[in-house]
């Protein structure tokens, strides 16, 4: 009896310790969760705070910028801009650019593995990954895929890239370590986005031509199911036991559910949803509104639109561009 | 509408590998590019959407000399618009909203030297205007450069695209004004 308390004291000691701990070191975020969006008609990004739903910056980028990607600790957002062949390094929490990477051809879909250290960038034109140190920012290598590579996705424990070769119908899955493919895995038609869950079970691509979503089983390396979607789909996001999947054509996003693979429902957005991810918490879905210049939040227990926030021209939003 | 037309006079190289690069299913460029153009006009929403709101009949487009299509104003109708000079643009209904007075529709097929661009989707609406007093049509487009590859000719860029869709809607525009405020 008399250890109980003590006992509880104790427990009560080691959690005050591991928060201040987790603050000294910050493995708690200190900073509010925000969206980098990539304006691709106005050549530039806005940052969105999360939070309150404003934006809070405007960086100019140049070059036609679609891709982006954040650091898994958020120091870092890498934007590609087709047109200037580059990539631009964003500093998040100075919110300037920092850097900038000569890569050649188109780079679209952009990708940075989960220990930060390097950034992959698919080149539209040219049917390969371009391997950026981010620590030289310079490019370390080259992977060859299938033809358009758009989408690219790590696992968490950054063991397998993927590529969504879109021209080809096909996944590369490709070993980070070694620079291999694997091997290929056949999808829907025309395959953009790429998403890989949080348990790096499982993949999901939107299939644009074909109107649907692939769902890839990683250990088996096939597809395993197909989701009807809307008209044109872009890309997927997961949250809570759901996928959601911006259709392009439509002005919605569909939603199903990852255990049956069977649809739920459809959410009406904006005009040309494309970009699209799940805050940290899953609570929350954000879209990119192409054509409205708009993102759409949506809250994933009411499956409803709850604040539509203004941005720039064209957004697109390609990629992981939460900074969570 | 010369505009248009102006690009089948384009030199051929550049087509020539513009066309090969076409035989992959529906590549294009890296950046969609949007057109937006609207006209005022004097006259009711549903007297303009009278005129226009039939996928079957573009007969107030003056570069079309001819329409003919599949299904009506249901989704998934087809239309093969035969212009003056005798080049073919093939279109299908993919929204359609009498409601509203909206319908939206893409190009399934046409040559680059005809119009500039891939990927084309556009959505043409009616809406009552500020004073209530007529109407405005607006007419938007979302579509990639002529060309799918990178470093395209100038005839073939963005800015070609652009251009030409521009021109298309401003005519376009102009010519159905004129249509129903003369009531013809």
């Amino acid at each position: 009896m008399h250890d109980v308390p003590s006992r509880l004291h104790r427990r009560a000691r080691r959690l005050i310790l591991g928060v201040l701990g987790a603050l000294l070191f910050g493995t708690i975020p200190s900073h509010a969760e925000e969206a980098f969006v990539t304006n691709q008609l106005s050549d530039d990004l806005t940052i969105v705070d999360l939070a309150t739903s404003k934006p809070v910056a405007t960086i100019p980028i140049g070059g036609k910028p679609a891709g982006v990607a954040v650091a898994a600790d958020g120091r870092f957002a890498y934007v590609a801009s087709p047109d200037d062949k580059a990539v631009s390094v964003i500093d998040a929490v100075a919110r300037k650019v920092v850097g900038r990477v000569e890569v050649g051809g188109g780079p679209l879909g952009i990708a940075v593995a989960p220990d930060g250290a390097t950034v992959y960038v698919a080149d539209w034109y040219n049917a390969a990954i371009r391997i950026i140190d981010a620590k030289t920012l310079k490019v370390a290598g080259s992977i060859a895929v299938g033809a358009s590579p758009s989408g690219l996705a790590l696992t968490p424990d950054g063991k397998l890239l993927l590529s969504a070769d879109r021209d080809d119908d096909m996944v590369s899955v490709i070993d980070p370590a070694t620079r291999q493919r694997l091997k290929t895995v056949k999808v829907g038609t025309r395959p953009f986005g790429v998403t890989i869950d949080a348990e790096g079970k499982r993949a999901y691509t939107a299939n644009v031509g074909s109107n649907d979503v692939s769902v890839i089983d990683l250990a088996e390396g096939r597809e395993i199911g197909r989701i009807k979607t809307g008209l044109r789909p872009y890309a997927v996001a997961l949250a809570q036991g759901r996928g959601f999947v911006t259709d392009q054509y439509d002005g919605t996003v569909s939603v199903f559910d990852v255990a049956s693979l069977q649809p739920l429902k459809r959410i009406t957005v904006g005009d040309y949803p494309e970009g699209i991810e799940a805050t940290a918490d899953g609570q929350r879905i954000i879209v990119a509104n192409w054509e409205s210049n708009i993102l759409s939040v949506i809250d994933v227990a009411a499956l409803k639109v709850t604040a539509e926030i203004k941005v720039g021209n064209g957004p697109r939003a390609f990629g992981a561009f939460l900074r969570r | 509408m010369r505009m248009v037309f102006g690009k089948a006079l384009v030199a051929t190289a550049a087509l020539a590998i513009a066309t090969t690069a076409l035989t992959t299913a529906d590549a294009h460029g890296p950046t969609r590019r949007k057109v937006q153009e609207h006209v005022e006009i004097n006259a009711a929403p549903a007297k303009v959407w009278a005129v226009m709101g039939n996928f079957q009949d573009m007969s107030w487009l003056g570069i079309v000399d001819k329409t003919a299509g599949d299904k009506g104003n249901e989704i998934g109708a087809t239309r093969k618009l035969t212009l003056k000079g005798g080049a073919t643009v093939d279109e299908e209904l993919y929204k359609y909203d009498a409601e509203k007075m909206s319908y939206s529709y893409r190009i399934t097929a046409v040559d680059v030297k005809v119009l500039p661009v891939t990927n084309y989707s556009s959505t043409i609406a009616v809406t009552p205007s500020a004073d209530g007093k007529g109407s405005v049509v607006e007419w938007t487009g979302a579509f990639y450069r002529g060309f799918p590859n990178n470093d395209p000719p100038p005839e073939l860029s963005d800015e070609a695209a652009v251009n030409a869709v521009t021109g298309l809607y401003k005519d376009g525009l102009e010519g159905l004004k004129k249509k129903v405020e003369s009531g013809s």
